[in-house]
């Protein structure tokens, strides 16, 4: 930018702060209204999350009773003995290894099964 | 007083309630808005032509500003508004553009063109000679119409940057765009004003000492 321009920036922004600080009672007081109108949305956002907090506190706290109060049959239905083999599987250095070579141990299954058939 | 209780003592002294820190958001918001308006609404202004447009169009700014991001720390403000603004001059055009559409096909002729008269809606004089106000009047006009015909991107450009005054990142974020396509445009539109003030120049304008 050179000095030519950096002059009339200067200019323009002069007439510009100029028509700005002109600007009439009326229309002040107009903006400042808006603005206090605008800020009173604060307010109304704040009450309106005050609102819903009752509801959305007892909602949670049905959702909590409802997994508490699960009945403990229904549970290890779900997940008992699946899980307790699994932790077997995962705890025994044995069962690991064995993981690691699922396909050999695969491939001796079918190697049987072909045997018995003949 | 037991342990427990003057934990919970402590900790309400030390830290502001929610009352308190609502308080201050809002003097914040308060004072913040009170420095934008005026220059917000002369550049809205000049994208609508009417005063009372452009009032409406400030005040949803703020009432937007202040709805969805008045969590965002102050530093952000300034280009969300002007971004909510200017999202608002263009939706005003578009329902104008519509309006004189509708207004066309059933033979009626808008009247905002002819409404709208600069020298009427300038401002009252503040402090100054007759012929000052009437050179600022007139220079303002002459900026007003010249900034108008740009084209939408490099007006925006302008009065963010230079109405305004916010830095290029700002101008980015209030027109979602680059911050090369923020230079661009506004030394485009520095040049092109430039050649349409040639003859108008507002240099026959000297603001007053010490006024600023």
């Amino acid at each position: 930018m050179n000095e030519q321009d950096d002059g009339f920036e200067k200019k323009v922004k002069a007439v510009f702060d100029t028509s700005v600080d002109d600007l009439d009672a009326a229309t002040l007081s107009k903006l400042n209204r808006g603005r206090h109108e605008a800020l009173e949305e604060l307010e109304h956002a704040r009450h309106q999350w005050s609102r819903w907090m009752p509801a959305t506190g007892v909602a949670a706290a049905v959702l909590v009773a409802i997994v508490v109060l699960q009945s403990p049959s229904d549970v290890d239905d779900a997940f008992g003995p699946t899980t307790v083999t699994d932790i077997e599987i995962l705890l025994g250095e044995d069962s690991i290894e064995m993981l690691e070579d699922l396909e050999f141990y695969s491939w001796i299954d079918a190697a049987e099964m072909e045997s018995d058939v003949g | 007083m037991d342990v427990s209780t003057a934990v919970f003592a402590v900790s309400c002294t030390s830290t502001p309630t929610t009352g308190t820190r609502a308080l201050q958001k809002k003097r914040q918001l308060n004072q913040f808005l009170a420095e934008i308006e005026r220059r917000a609404l002369r550049i809205a202004e000049i994208g609508v032509r009417d005063r009372d447009e452009a009032l409406d169009l400030v005040q949803d700014a703020m009432i937007k500003l202040v709805r969805n991001y008045s969590e965002r720390s102050n530093d952000e403000w300034t280009p969300l508004f002007y971004r909510i603004l200017q999202n608002g001059v263009r939706d005003w055009h578009r329902r104008q553009a519509v309006r004189n559409r509708v207004m066309a096909w059933v033979g009626r002729k808008s009247s905002d063109e002819n409404d709208y008269d600069p020298v009427a809606t300038a401002p009252d004089p503040i402090g100054r000679t007759p012929d000052e106000e009437l050179s600022n009047s007139e220079a303002m006009q002459g900026i007003e119409i010249a900034v108008r015909e740009l084209p939408r991107r490099q007006r925006e450009a302008f009065m963010l940057r230079m109405f305004e005054g916010l830095n290029v990142a700002g101008t980015a974020i209030a027109m979602g765009c680059s911050e090369g396509s923020v230079k661009t445009h506004y030394s485009r539109a520095v040049h092109s004003l430039r050649d349409t003030l040639d003859e108008h120049r507002p240099g026959d304008y000297r603001p007053q000492e010490g006024k600023r």
